[in-house]
């Protein structure tokens, strides 16, 4: 048993590789990434400005709506695009050295040595060296933090263009998901609050669709067939056939203050912070249960026809199950034998469905976020892919990829925690 | 002549007779198939131009001809004719030349460039549930809507069904390092968010119907390839298996004239589902943004719309009932058929 699930947790790992490879590679072949973008926009920026070119600075040598060679260089560097996708892809990783802190230096006709000043009034000394570049300290000593290297699309002839630069490995295993290129942030900084925001509409989603699915799916199979059963049905059709973000959007109209009612507010997490500082404690209470109620409505209803249908369907199975009749036989309670006997096996694919939910609880919502105008995990994800913010769209999918892969093992583990019947090979 | 014995029916016409006594599912199944067979005709039916025309003792058909000017039959405006102005003036002057319009004449994409229509007109008896932001009629939009979405979504199923028979087929037939390479594969596949891995393809290529229906297929051909591998690796140890092979049949043989017919349950009581699950994609799809290109007629587009404009309720309600009420007839169909092919019997308490 144990083996198995080690055997599990390794195999996450080719998993997890084989995913990430297939998002980066996804992510890199798009036209239209990152590096077009910002020169479109710097290249927008200069034909608006004209001559008179100041806010971009040196980039914008020049003024014309064309960018210098050395900008774009630049700027293909600070993307990484100057790397093949492989290396690119270990770097994100952390297992091929990122190169930081370029710096640009050219060799002009004869001259094979430089200096450049690499900030701080510290200076090293570069020296062409065949196909490579030498860096070396005051004393004259290799250094062990600067390396040198030659820019060969940039060369030409007699110009030798060359970069130096320190390395580090940091990448995702490393715990660095990068900086966003729109929030201007630590990628795990924009996450965070955001991450908290889902996670606390899914648990209480979660939590109030088990609390109301379990007691209803029970209640519905111990009247199969009746009045109540027929009823309730209808309503888990019904739930069943429209989607969460469906239902938020008729909710909206309906109370939201669109065409009818006016009782709850149109959307937003809680209210907006200058409002939400001068609340007090109750206060505060209140609003944050005001703005949840509408979103966790739209957000348990994707879980309740499932939820109470699997419940119910499993109750009947174990009620028609030989062992109920011998209970019974055996002269036990009505009460005892469902409640004791039938409940405690009905419970188990339940139970063992908590992993998978847990995935749809990260992810699944954003269509909901996006109606209600949470600005949740989901919906930064998903304003990452249209802004080409690949820190964050990777990050955010990595995460959502772990998250599953986690969930999966956790829900085998729980069905082997319930039932012990149950044993991997 | 010998009366045909009651025992030989065949298991799925019982399956289907049982399905019939399902009243819910069957009525379900009848009106959606009627409607969606409706849905074909819809340019004779909900459409702005005519369909028979009669201008000085000549007869035209708009329909099927398309684009007249307006000059051709006497109406003074620029480009195409307004048909419906064209039957009330001639109406009004008791002329010779008469119009036959669809009975809904509107089209999807009349929007407020044609003069006479309005944006967000409330429902009326002209325009049954408004008009949307561009003037468009919302009910026109609604009906071609459908088709496109149960369309979609019944193409999608369909190439995944045939495969998910393939792949998972063979994986669950031929087992071993083939099994083995696909379920690693799949392991990935199911561990991407999909939704998001569309909304990137679709938002480096403009998706057409079929370019959407081949991504979406990309991504969703795991589910049934899971059912099928478990179908055919539970089959292929029977004896009628052995038998066919130790014929001589050929693995393709038997793999799709012996077995397939085996694996039939799953494939069927599972269709009506995935074709719920198609129609949502698409509509979360067009909802973001990221499905057909405008201006298709689409339920998720008709939702984005009215989402923004939430004070005027038609606009979010008529895409929503449409989806709504589709939606939970096909899942009655899928209730009735799984009961079909159920043998199972819940006995009650005691």
């Amino acid at each position: 048993m144990t083996t198995y699930f080690i055997r599990r947790i390794l195999l996450m790992i080719p998993t997890f590789l084989g995913s990430t490879i297939l998002i980066f590679v996804i992510l890199q072949m798009a036209p239209g990434g990152p590096l077009e973008r910002t020169i479109q926009q710097l290249q927008a920026g200069a034909m608006q400005q004209g001559e008179s070119v100041g806010s971009v600075g040196d980039i914008m040598s020049g003024g014309s709506s064309v960018l210098p060679e050395s900008a774009l260089r630049e700027l293909r560097r600070f993307y990484g695009f100057d790397k093949p996708v492989y290396q690119r892809y270990l770097i994100w990783l952390g297992v091929w050295p990122r190169e930081i802190k370029h710096r640009e230096v050219k060799f002009s006709g004869d001259v094979k040595e430089v200096s450049k000043n690499v900030g701080r009034g510290t200076y090293m000394t570069l020296r062409l060296e065949g196909e490579q570049v030498g860096v070396y300290d005051k004393a004259g000593i290799t250094s062990d933090i600067w390396k040198g290297a030659i820019d060969k699309e940039a060369s030409k002839d007699d110009n030798v263009v060359a970069t130096i630069f320190q390395t580090e490995f940091s990448g995702i295993l490393t715990g660095n998901l990068g900086t966003s290129y729109t929030y201007d942030q630590p990628v795990s900084e924009v996450m965070a609050p955001r991450f908290k925001v889902s996670m606390f509409f899914g648990l209480t989603g979660l939590f109030l669709s088990y609390i109301v699915c379990i007691p209803l799916g029970i209640r519905k199979a111990l009247n199969h067939g009746s009045a109540f059963d027929f009823l309730s049905s209808v309503v888990v059709f019904a739930a069943y056939s429209i989607p969460g973000y469906a239902l938020g959007m008729v909710l909206l109209v309906l109370l939201g203050g669109g065409s009818f009612w006016d009782i709850f507010p149109l959307g937003g997490f809680r209210s907006p912070t200058e409002i939400w500082e001068t609340l007090s404690l109750w206060g505060k209470i209140k609003d944050q249960l005001w703005h949840m109620v509408l979103p966790i409505i739209a957000w348990s209803i994707s879980s309740f026809a499932g939820l109470t249908i699997l419940m119910k369907n499993s109750l009947l199975e174990n009620i028609s199950q030989d062992y109920i009749r011998t209970a019974f036989a055996k002269g036990l309670q009505e009460k005892r034998v469902i409640w004791v006997h039938a409940i405690r096996n009905s419970i188990i694919p339940i139970a063992s469905g908590i992993g998978g939910v847990i995935g749809v609880v990260i992810a699944g919502s954003y269509l909901i976020e996006k109606v209600f105008n949470i600005d949740g995990f989901g919906k930064m994800g998903f304003q990452a892919i249209l802004d080409r913010d690949y820190p964050i769209t990777l990050g955010f999918l990595v995460i959502v990829v772990v998250i599953r892969l986690v969930s999966n093992i956790l829900s085998d583990i729980a069905l082997a925690t319930v039932d012990p019947r149950i044993r991997f090979k | 002549m010998p009366e045909q014995q009651e025992i030989s029916l065949s298991i799925l016409k019982k399956r289907w007779l049982k399905f019939k006594t399902l009243k819910r599912g069957y009525y379900s199944f009848v009106l959606l198939v009627i409607l969606y067979i409706l849905s074909w005709f819809l340019p004779l039916l909900v459409n702005n131009r005519a369909l028979v025309l009669s201008y000085e003792d000549e007869m035209y058909f708009p329909i099927i001809s398309g684009y007249y000017a307006g000059s051709e039959f006497g109406q003074d405006v620029p480009g195409e004719t307004i048909y419906r102005e064209l039957q009330a003036t001639w109406e009004s002057e008791n002329s010779e030349n008469w119009v036959i319009m669809p009975i809904y004449p509107y089209s999807p994409f009349e929007d407020i460039t044609v003069a006479g229509n309005k944006m967000y007109d409330p429902p009326s008896n002209t325009h049954w549930l408004g008009t949307d932001n561009t003037g468009r009629d919302v009910f026109a939009r609604l009906c071609y809507a459908f088709n496109i979405s149960i369309s979609f979504a019944l193409v999608l199923t369909i190439l995944n069904y045939i495969i998910g028979v393939i792949i998972g087929g063979s994986m669950g037939y031929f087992g071993g390092r083939f099994d083995l390479f696909f379920q690693r594969i799949i392991e990935i596949w199911s561990s991407l968010p999909m939704l998001f891995v569309i909304i990137i393809i679709s938002s480096i290529i403009r998706p057409s119907f079929f370019l959407l229906i081949f991504i979406y297929t990309i991504v969703n051909w795991i589910g049934m390839t899971y059912l099928m591998r478990a179908e055919f690796y539970r089959e292929k140890s029977k004896d009628y298996v052995a038998a066919a092979l130790s014929m001589g049949q050929t693995n393709f043989k038997v793999m799709f004239k012996h077995i397939l017919p085996n694996a039939m349950v799953p494939i069927i009581t599972f269709f009506p589902f995935a074709i719920v699950g198609g129609i949502s994609a698409l509509v979360s799809l067009d909802y973001l943004g990221f499905g057909m290109p405008p201006p298709t007629p689409s339920w998720g587009q008709m939702l984005d719309v009215g989402l923004q404009n939430i004070t005027k309720a038609w606009m979010v309600f008529a895409p929503i009932s449409a989806l709504f009420s589709t939606l939970i007839m096909v899942v009655f169909i899928g209730e009735a058929v799984r009961e079909a092919f159920d043998p199972k019997v819940y006995s009650r308490l005691r």
